[in-house]
């Protein structure tokens, strides 16, 4: 396994958001993190990537513990993360946004010349070609989402966390962030996708972990959590959920 | 083509400007073109922090002043110009070595209120501890010319604006920008950033305090609190908006028209009026044209 989250806990003040979570995701994966809207979802990737100190528990990563530590050495070990609400750099081009993450982000030191020529070959990879001059304030959201995904890649990791890609895309625009899934897990990086749309949950992911209240309360195939009495009652609703 | 006609049109600049002296005598003119090179300077100087790494440091005189007064004293006591000069742009960033773990542990408001009043409490020891205006020797007076001020003030500019260049194209410069523009998403795209603040505040300080050398150099006479009044951090983050902030030529354009707003309104206006236009400029920037000067030209050529 990758990634493995033990007896994770946060507070905020003295609101549990995190309570006493565990879960695994193998190398290679796709793994879903599904759950109601302020379940902890997006803490709980604030604490993996290291913007938030656990309370309790650790965190391995790539058979090192990475708990406690600064987000810029997370990302240099190999976790990279898109936000929910794209937090492109404005004001700075398409190229220079993918470029900070290829200089800083983890393996070896290259040259501004090498940075720049990757950087575009990772542009392309996620379906921004052309686009490298433009700046990022320029962009609409769907190519801004595009442009989360080429930065965090830039960063060359092992594994991406995705947060709520498909949060307002139509279903063609959503058909072709699924299919950038796929070809980035074909890359060989493991990803944990979280998402509301449950179609691109159960289409994507071999396993999926359910959080409701900052705590688990289910883990499995997507088969076996949309027939879990618990997943449906706090989350899915009373319809069957059709896998394909 | 186009790249060598630029480089080419920057060389020709350059030459013009250094043939200046050769091309006149008017110590008005060359007073002007001196102290636009001096803003070029510090407003460049600026713009690194500001411009680039979106640090409002309010508190800049302090590093030119900390220059000033290590290049001019010991200029006076004997010890050669360059090197002289060179313990200003020393002295500056050592200050900030100091001052600035610190200072950047402020968030937002308080960053930019704790950078101001740094610099007003050296201000207030500078008139304090040195009460007596600096003034030139006699033979120092007799022998003065500005023409070797004007060579001085014009190989710091473009060694600044070099600086700034080198900057915008490199590695340091993407983390700048990026910690301008996002610190959470600059730091889970693997960038330091305090390293990066601290980077940037070291390069800015020590080219405003080889600003300070170079003043040293021109002023005939100055009272060690006044290269501590805050007018010239504001002079300078007035140039840096309004000609364009985070890019190169940006406080060029703007020291070309400060400087020149400056001279020519003090013959008809009040003096300081000249900073009711910039400020009013600045205020338009800002609510319409936050490119500055460097936008507006943009925009024309499209």
């Amino acid at each position: 396994m990758i990634l493995e989250v033990q007896n994770l806990s946060k507070a905020f003040g003295g609101l549990m958001a995190i309570k006493q979570v565990d879960f695994t995701v193998d190398e290679g994966q796709i793994a879903g993190l599904i759950g109601p809207n302020g379940a902890g979802k997006t803490t709980l990737f604030n604490l993996i990537i290291g913007l938030l100190k656990p309370d309790t528990g650790k965190i391995t990563f790539d058979g090192k513990d990475i708990t406690g530590l600064a987000p810029h050495r997370i990302c240099q070990s190999g976790i990279a993360r898109t936000f929910q609400l794209t937090r492109s750099f404005m004001h700075m081009t398409a190229l220079q946004n993918v470029m900070v993450g290829w200089v800083y982000g983890g393996g070896e030191a290259s040259s501004m010349k090498q940075a720049r020529v990757e950087s575009e070959r990772i542009l392309e990879f996620t379906g921004l070609g052309g686009k490298y001059l433009s700046a990022a304030a320029m962009l609409g959201l769907v190519d801004r989402k595009r442009l989360e995904v080429a930065r965090a890649l830039a960063t060359k990791p092992k594994l991406l966390l995705l947060d709520e890609m498909m949060a307002g895309l139509n279903p063609t625009e959503m058909e072709d962030a699924m299919q950038l899934v796929k070809r980035v897990n074909e890359s060989g990086v493991t990803v944990i996708v979280v998402e509301h749309v449950m179609k691109a949950v159960l289409g994507l992911s071999k396993r999926v972990i359910v959080i409701s209240t900052g705590e688990k309360i289910a883990e499995g195939t997507p088969q076996e959590v949309v027939r879990n009495k618990q997943v449906i009652e706090a989350y899915l609703g009373e319809e069957q959920y059709s896998l394909d | 083509m186009v790249k060598n006609w630029k480089k080419l049109a920057l060389g020709g600049v350059i030459v013009l400007v250094a043939l200046v002296p050769l091309m006149t005598q008017r110590t008005d003119f060359l007073t002007w073109f001196t102290l636009i090179l001096l803003y070029i300077t510090l407003s460049q100087s600026w713009n690194i922090i500001g411009g680039y790494a979106g640090q409002i440091n309010l508190g800049h005189v302090a590093f030119f002043g900390v220059g000033y007064l290590a290049a001019r004293y010991l200029w006076l006591f004997g010890v050669p110009l360059p090197l002289a000069l060179l313990a200003g742009a020393v002295a500056a960033p050592l200050l900030a070595l100091i001052v600035g773990a610190p200072v950047f542990r402020l968030r937002g408001v308080y960053f930019i209120i704790g950078t101001l009043v740094f610099a007003e409490i050296l201000k207030h020891i500078a008139w304090t501890a040195i009460p007596i205006a600096s003034v030139l020797p006699a033979e120092y007076l007799t022998a003065y010319s500005l023409v070797p001020r004007y060579y001085l003030s014009l190989i710091v500019a473009i060694l600044a604006v070099a600086v700034v260049y080198v900057i915008s194209k490199s590695k340091l410069g993407l983390g700048m920008m990026a910690v301008r523009e996002d610190e959470d998403a600059a730091r889970t795209s693997g960038v330091s950033i305090l390293k990066c603040k601290l980077s940037a505040f070291i390069i800015s300080t020590a080219l405003a305090g080889l600003a300070g050398g170079v003043f040293a150099y021109y002023a005939t006479g100055a009272y060690a609190g006044s290269v501590f009044e805050p007018i010239w951090t504001f002079d300078s983050v007035l140039i840096v908006f309004v000609g364009g902030a985070g890019t190169v030529i940006g406080p060029i354009i703007g020291s070309v028209f400060f400087v020149l707003l400056q001279q020519l309104l003090a013959v008809y206006l009040p003096g300081g009026f000249h900073l009711v236009v910039f400020g009013v400029m600045f205020i338009l920037v800002v609510l319409y044209l936050p490119g500055g000067m460097v936008e507006l030209m943009g925009k024309r050529r499209r």
